[in-house]
Order: C-alpha cells, then sequence, then structure tokens
C-alpha cells in the first residue's frame, strides 16, 4: 500500500499545523480568560482586531520592517552573489566571511548587535561619543529602534538570498557570457542585458521567501526589544506573541494569528506561481 | 621580452577589474566582522575588563573567565537538550521523510501530488501561528516540556524541506535498477531499504546537517513550548544572560554565544559544500 509511506508525515502535519490552525480558528471565535476557552463569541475578536486603534500602526510597522528589510537584504544578496561568482581567488574566504551573519542563530545574532549597540559599554557608544554625538541609546527611541531591529534582519538574511541568487547564477549559459565578451560589452552592460534579465524569476522568487521570512520573524525582535518601545517594534508576528504571552489574551492572539496566516497564504500563492524547484 | 608586455597588462588590467569587487568586500567585512570580533574580544575578558569604557578591543588581560564560569549544570543542560533535540528530529524526519519522499518520486498521481502540495503549503505557515495553539493544547495536558513533543514539532516544521530535497536526489536514480531488483522479487520496502537507502547517503547526510543546524539555532520553540529552565535550549542560554542577568555577566554571555557557535561552524567548515546544498533546497527557515 502506497499510502502507508505517507502516512507517518501526515499524522505529524495534523498534529502540529492542521489540528493547531483550526484550534486558533476555534478560539478566535470563542471568549477566553487566559487560556481556558469560554463561550462562543462569534466574530466578535474580530471586531476586535479590526477597531482596535493599534492595529494600523502595527500594520505600518509590519510594512516598514519587512520591506525595509527588503531592499537592503535583495540588493546585497545579488550583489555579494555576483561579486562571488566572478571570483577567483580567496572565494572560500569570502563566501565564508559573506555567510557568517546567517550561520549565526537569530537569537545570537539579534543579541551580538545588543551587547555591540550598548550605550554605556559598546563600541558603537565609543565612537558617537567620541566623535560628540552622545551614547548609541537606540532602544530606547521608537524610530531609531524599528531601524536599528530593520537593519538588523537584513543583515541576518542577506546570505540566504546571496545563496539564492548564487545557484541561479551558476546555471547562466556558458554561450551567454561569451556573446557578451564578443560584443566587448562592460560589466554594468552585463549586468543590465544579461544577468538580470536570467534572473527574473528568481529575483521574485527570492523576494516572496524574504517577504515570509520577515512577517514571520520573531526572534530577532524578541531578543532585542519585545516589540518596544511603547509598540513601535511591534510586527503582526510579535503582536500575536505579546498578546499570547504578555496579555494572555488567546482569543485575540488567534484572530491576529488568523491574519497573520492570510498575509502568508497570499504569499504563498505568489511563491508557487513563480516556483522554481531550489528555491521554494 | 615581446611575450611579457601584454601579460603585464592583462594582469593590470584583472588587477583594475578586480578593485570594485574587492571594494564591496571590504565594505562587506566592515560591516560583517565588527560585532563578532567585539563578542570575541569580551568573552576574553575579566568581569570588569568587560565594563571598561571606552572599550578595549583587545582584552588586557586575557582571561578565561567568561569559559570557566559556563560550566553550571544548566548551561550543560542546555547543551544536551539542544543535542537530544536536534538528534531526535534527524532520526525522527529521516524515518517519517524518505518513505514519503520515495513513493511520492515514484508513485506519482494526483492524489499523490495534492498532498505534496499540501505538506509544503503548510510547511510554511508561520511558526508563530501553529505555536499559539500547541502552547494552548499543550499546558493542558501532560504533554508541555516533554522530549518527544519538542522532537515532534521540529520535525514537522523541517518536513516539508526535507521531503522536497530527498525527492530530488531520488528522481536522479535510474527506474531501471528498481525495476531489475522487483524482477528479482524484492518488496518495495526492500527495494527502499536495499537500494534508495544507500544511492541517497549524500542526500541524506546534506538533510541531517540542515535539521542540526536549524534545531541548533532555533529560539522560538524552546522559548513557547518548552517553559521550566530544565527543557530549555542552547539559544535560550544564551538570551538568558542578558534577561535574567544581574551583576556582570557580558564576559559569559560572550563566552557562550562563542561556546554556541563552534558546532555549526564546524560543521561549516567541514562540509561546506553539503552544508550549502541543505540550506537552499527550501526556501524558509526560522
Amino acid at each position: 500500500m502506497v499510502w502507508l509511506y505517507v502516512l507517518p508525515v501526515s499524522a505529524v502535519f495534523l498534529f502540529v499545523f492542521v489540528g493547531p490552525l483550526i484550534y486558533t480558528a476555534w478560539t478566535a471565535l470563542h471568549e477566553t480568560t487566559y487560556y481556558q476557552i469560554g463561550k462562543f463569541s462569534g466574530l466578535n475578536s474580530f471586531v476586535r482586531l479590526f477597531s482596535d486603534s493599534d492595529l494600523p500602526s502595527r500594520i505600518w510597522t509590519t510594512l516598514v520592517f519587512s520591506l525595509g528589510a527588503l531592499v537592503i537584504a535583495l540588493p546585497a544578496g545579488l550583489l555579494s552573489a555576483i561579486v562571488l561568482n566572478n571570483l577567483h581567488r580567496f572565494k572560500r574566504s569570502v563566501r565564508s566571511l559573506f555567510l557568517l551573519p546567517w550561520l549565526m542563530s537569530q537569537a545570537t545574532a539579534g543579541t551580538i548587535w545588543l551587547w555591540f549597540l550598548n550605550p554605556n559599554y559598546g563600541p558603537a557608544s565609543a565612537i558617537t561619543k567620541s566623535l560628540g554625538f552622545g551614547p548609541t541609546d537606540v532602544f530606547s527611541s521608537p524610530t531609531s529602534a524599528l531601524v536599528a531591529v530593520t537593519l538588523m534582519t537584513a543583515w541576518w538574511s542577506y546570505p540566504q538570498a546571496m545563496l539564492l541568487f548564487l545557484g541561479a547564477l551558476q546555471t547562466i549559459p556558458e554561450e551567454l557570457r561569451e556573446s557578451l565578451k564578443v560584443d566587448g560589452g562592460g560589466i554594468w552592460h552585463g549586468l543590465v542585458n544579461i544577468t538580470l534579465p536570467y534572473l527574473r524569476n528568481t529575483i521574485v522568487s527570492v523576494v516572496v521567501v524574504l517577504l515570509m521570512l520577515y512577517v514571520q520573524m520573531v526572534t530577532i525582535i524578541l531578543v532585542t526589544t519585545r516589540g518596544g518601545p511603547i509598540g513601535s517594534t511591534e510586527t503582526l508576528s510579535m503582536r500575536v506573541y505579546n498578546q499570547m504571552f504578555d496579555k494572555f489574551d488567546l482569543s485575540g492572539a488567534s484572530a491576529t494569528a488568523i491574519l497573520l496566516f492570510a498575509v502568508n497564504i497570499a504569499l504563498t500563492l505568489v511563491a508557487i506561481r513563480f516556483r522554481r524547484k531550489e528555491s521554494l | 621580452m615581446s611575450t611579457t608586455t601584454p601579460r603585464r597588462q592583462l594582469r593590470l588590467g584583472n588587477f583594475l577589474r578586480a578593485v570594485p569587487a574587492w571594494t564591496y568586500i571590504i565594505l562587506s567585512a566592515a560591516v560583517v566582522l565588527p560585532p563578532v570580533a567585539w563578542i570575541v574580544s569580551t568573552s576574553l575578558k575579566t568581569a570588569s575588563g568587560t565594563l571598561e569604557f571606552p572599550p578595549r578591543w583587545i582584552p588586557a588581560p586575557f582571561s578565561s573567565e567568561g569559559y570557566v564560569g559556563l560550566l553550571t549544570s544548566t548551561n550543560i543542560r542546555f547543551f544536551a537538550n539542544s543535542l537530544i533535540y536536534a538528534g531526535g528530529s534527524i532520526v525522527l524526519a529521516l524515518a517519517i521523510c524518505i518513505p514519503a519522499a520515495y513513493v511520492a518520486t515514484r508513485y506519482r498521481s494526483r492524489r499523490m501530488e495534492t498532498l505534496m502540495t499540501g505538506i509544503l503549503v503548510l510547511s510554511m505557515v508561520p511558526a508563530i501561528v501553529v505555536f499559539i495553539a500547541l502552547y494552548s493544547m499543550f499546558v493542558k495536558t501532560a504533554l508541555i516540556n516533554t522530549y518527544p513533543m519538542m522532537i515532534i514539532v521540529y520535525t514537522a516544521i523541517i518536513c516539508g524541506q526535507t521531503i522536497l530535497f530527498l525527492r530530488n536526489f531520488i528522481e536522479n536514480i535510474p527506474v531501471e535498477i528498481e525495476e531489475a531488483a522487483a524482477i528479482d522479487g524484492c518488496s518495495r520496502m526492500q527495494i527502499l531499504w536495499r537500494i534508495i537507502l544507500p544511492l541517497i547517503r549524500p542526500g541524506i547526510a546534506a538533510v541531517a546537517i540542515f535539521i542540526f543546524v536549524f534545531v541548533w539555532n532555533d529560539f522560538l520553540v524552546g522559548t513557547v513550548l518548552a517553559t521550566t529552565e530544565d527543557m530549555k535550549t542552547v539559544q535560550n542560554g544564551i538570551v538568558r544572560y542578558i534577561t535574567t542577568g544581574f551583576g556582570s555577566f557580558w564576559g559569559l554571555f560572550a563566552a557562550f554565544i562563542v561556546v554556541a557557535f563552534i558546532p555549526v561552524l564546524s560543521i561549516f567548515l567541514a562540509f561546506q559544500r553539503w552544508f550549502v546544498a541543505g540550506m537552499t533546497s527550501g526556501g524558509v527557515k526560522g
């Protein structure tokens, strides 16, 4: 029986994904006190979610965080891949250097920057102080905290984009490059007329992969700001976490989780459309 | 003499062409390395040395205080837990994903493709979405803080990518080998066990590396589904220093980060090619 072979995997997925998703929808439709489910409340928790005056700012934060990290990580990843692909000497060392942030865990990436930017003892503070700016207290003001968290996330994630681009770059046919050499085109010409058009689908799928990563990012934010100060770094994912484990509001967290799930489904659909074997 | 001049020009040309690339590499190093160097430096300082301002990049005096201080039973427990979770997940994920990847590659049908797409789509659901439900289901039962549950959750998260990756390997095995074995009277199970398994060993190695690094580096599962200290992971151990820290803990914190990074770094350096292949097989990680 062929289906016996997929039974264990299906069972695990039912238990860890399907069951909890149904449970989340169920709790969103009920009143909850702490983690106890009370009586049926219809769409109340969604009404509460969408009438919450904080929601627009959380969506805005999610957009700024995701798109901000994307516009840094995407070009950095592409450029690193192109540089690496054309490198003849020290290739392994340079690749290790480029990959280093991503080899670390998200918790490590977040906390080492936290320590580097420490206003009292960190070297960043020493530099800004010697320039006469005062200590680098980035995590105490809303705007700078959001910028810092976004930059850290881009810093950690650009190697992932690089690896996906690198895989695609290696499939560019040799004739294409040769024809460029015969034409006498320069580096810029090659990039615009050959590399970028060739990578079009890869770029789309890298964009989707990165956006999915950013939309569900919890760890880096959790270890640095926990969504603060005054909610300025609370993305939707972080809001789910905080509602659940800070405010013990299970039905509220479930409603936000369903919204997050909807965003994720939209991204998944795009991903499936532009699916490439290696990248999804 | 006439041949050396063009060659020299060629070299100069190569050199000039390499300038933008190396400028980029040096800039990247300037962005990537400082926090790393700062952590290594901090880990080698004395407790008071970590609180010096302006900070010193080269510790004076050098001290192994941070590393020695790591040897507490709590910290050893964190490392042991992460090893158990990673080892358990590797075994469980391979045990359930290899058969699934095999039949999904060899017995294609519309229903099978639907199931595989379903698994892939589900594995892209944000972890936090299912974790709140898993947490509230687990706290009501005795399932929270148990090794099997943690391993099952880790396994579920990486299963989609594992199957996808293994399928690419199985696809490259010629069907004729299996057909010959079937004619000789091998059952499907025997074909999988005796023929497929030995042939996809490199794939299994790459997947095992990927699972190890994923579990070792994961923070969220340990944070949400392990509520007692004795079930927490290495990554929780790192963050524990700065959230519950009092007094001077920066040296310990830095040393812990360095020690926690060593397994991943050594696996990377030893198996670069497989490592990269395994890690890029699936899009989303973390």
